[in-house]
């Protein structure tokens, strides 16, 4: 069984935000308004945040999504079972089984988790730019990062199609596709052979917040070293 | 029993929902009852599993054809390929109908749909409605030898196609777990 994992080089970001817009338009998630982000309802599913590292004499900026905990304090709280840690370590939302609550989203301590104040809504222009993969969230659930599973799914069927096992490049997620620094690298922790495996147990990877012991599976990786 | 209480209580909420929507002097108007239905009527429907059912323009005989040695792969061609089986354009049932049968009055009227370039507005009999945010995949199901009949029921005995089985999760998780195939909510729910 595949573990899933994401490691970000903090030396190689720029902090373009490609992975922001990506992830935006991959997952179907309606804009913001100036006066929606003000009141801390800005939809989206990873943003920069300023981060104070050590040794650091600056803030940096760092590309903040679902960390998809192993230990997440998200799931311990949700009263239907709504959001749970899947078998290959990704932290689902299912939308039919969310009740809006809102535990959750202030369950996690990284405050990745959002819910939908609104229904969505598009530009008409945009009517047949929208991903046919991923289902559009109604108002009153919450929605998270899912490390595009929906490409995990889509790269499986091709792989059985094809009568071979799934290959690493097969699937990864927008951020990690579309990041032009190439910060991000993808993979399996549960394969030692690979990248992800290697940097993300290396002497500069460190995890956000990793003192909660929510174990995330999202790993940085230090600047300056 | 708890079956039939839990039922009843819904009824009442339901009820009591409808009453307070009608109540005058409340302005408010909910764009949406849950977040899986639009309305309170619309949850009721779910709960009690009442559909409408689909009214096909041409009372298509699905027995006729398989009595004729026809396959289902014939006309939902991408059953094997893809998520979507496909219902047959006209110019499928015209590959046959050009030569068979052309003067009964159902193959006039293919052909006059036929003639004038459009497509039989044929109605969807089976499907997940979009609040249960259901993804479906015909293509490993098929590779997984399971039966049409199996979710379909027996179309050699039906007519124009009904709604014969229910899709409801336990049918789909029952089957899964029979299978030893994935039982996980993301398999299904994304």
């Amino acid at each position: 069984m595949s573990r899933w994992g994401l490691v970000i080089d903090l030396d190689r970001c720029t902090g373009c935000q490609a992975c922001v817009v990506a992830c935006k338009h991959e997952n179907n998630l309606p804009f913001s308004t100036p006066e929606t982000a003000d009141v801390g309802r800005l939809m989206t599913w990873i943003q920069l945040v300023a981060a104070d590292l050590p040794g650091r004499p600056m803030p940096s900026s760092l590309p903040l999504m679902c960390q998809q905990c192993d230990r997440p304090p998200c799931t311990d709280v949700c009263p239907t079972s709504a959001t749970y840690l899947n078998p290959e370590g990704i932290v689902a939302q299912i939308y039919p089984r969310c009740i809006g609550c809102r535990y959750c989203t202030n369950a996690c301590p990284y405050a990745v988790k959002i819910f939908n104040w609104t229904e969505p809504e598009w530009p008409e222009s945009m009517a047949g730019m929208r991903n046919p993969d991923v289902s559009a969230r109604p108002k009153g659930v919450v929605e998270k990062c899912t490390f595009c599973h929906h490409r995990l799914i889509a790269a499986r069927e091709r792989a059985r199609v094809a009568g071979r096992e799934l290959a690493p490049e097969d699937y990864v997620p927008a951020c990690v596709q579309i990041c032009p620094a190439e910060a991000m690298t993808f993979g399996d922790l549960s394969d030692p052979h690979s990248d992800v495996a290697a940097l993300a147990s290396g002497p500069r990877a460190f995890r956000w917040m990793e003192e909660l012991g929510t174990q995330p599976k999202v790993v940085y990786l230090r600047e300056g070293e | 029993m708890i079956r039939a209480v839990s039922r009843a209580s819904v009824v009442v909420c339901t009820l009591l929902a409808a009453a307070c929507g009608t109540n005058p002097t409340q302005q408010v108007s909910p764009a949406v009852y849950s977040p899986a239905h639009r309305t309170a009527a619309d949850a009721a429907r779910e709960f009690f599993n009442i559909r409408s059912k689909a009214e096909q323009p041409i009372p298509f005989p699905h027995k006729t054809h398989i009595a004729k040695k026809a396959v289902c792969t014939d006309c939902h061609e991408s059953v094997e390929k893809g998520p979507i089986a496909g219902i047959p354009s006209v110019k499928t049932c015209m590959i046959c109908h050009s030569q068979i049968a052309t003067d009964k009055p159902l193959i006039k009227e293919v052909t006059a749909y036929a003639d004038k370039g459009v497509e039989i507005p044929w109605q969807r009999v089976y499907g997940f409605t979009h609040e249960s945010h259901v993804r479906f995949n015909h293509a490993p199901h098929i590779r997984a030898k399971v039966d049409c009949a199996a979710c379909h029921g027996d179309l050699a005995q039906q007519t124009v196609a009904e709604r014969s089985v229910d899709h409801t999760m336990g049918f789909c998780v029952n089957c899964h777990t029979a299978k030893k195939a994935p039982n996980d909510c993301l398999t299904c729910h994304y």
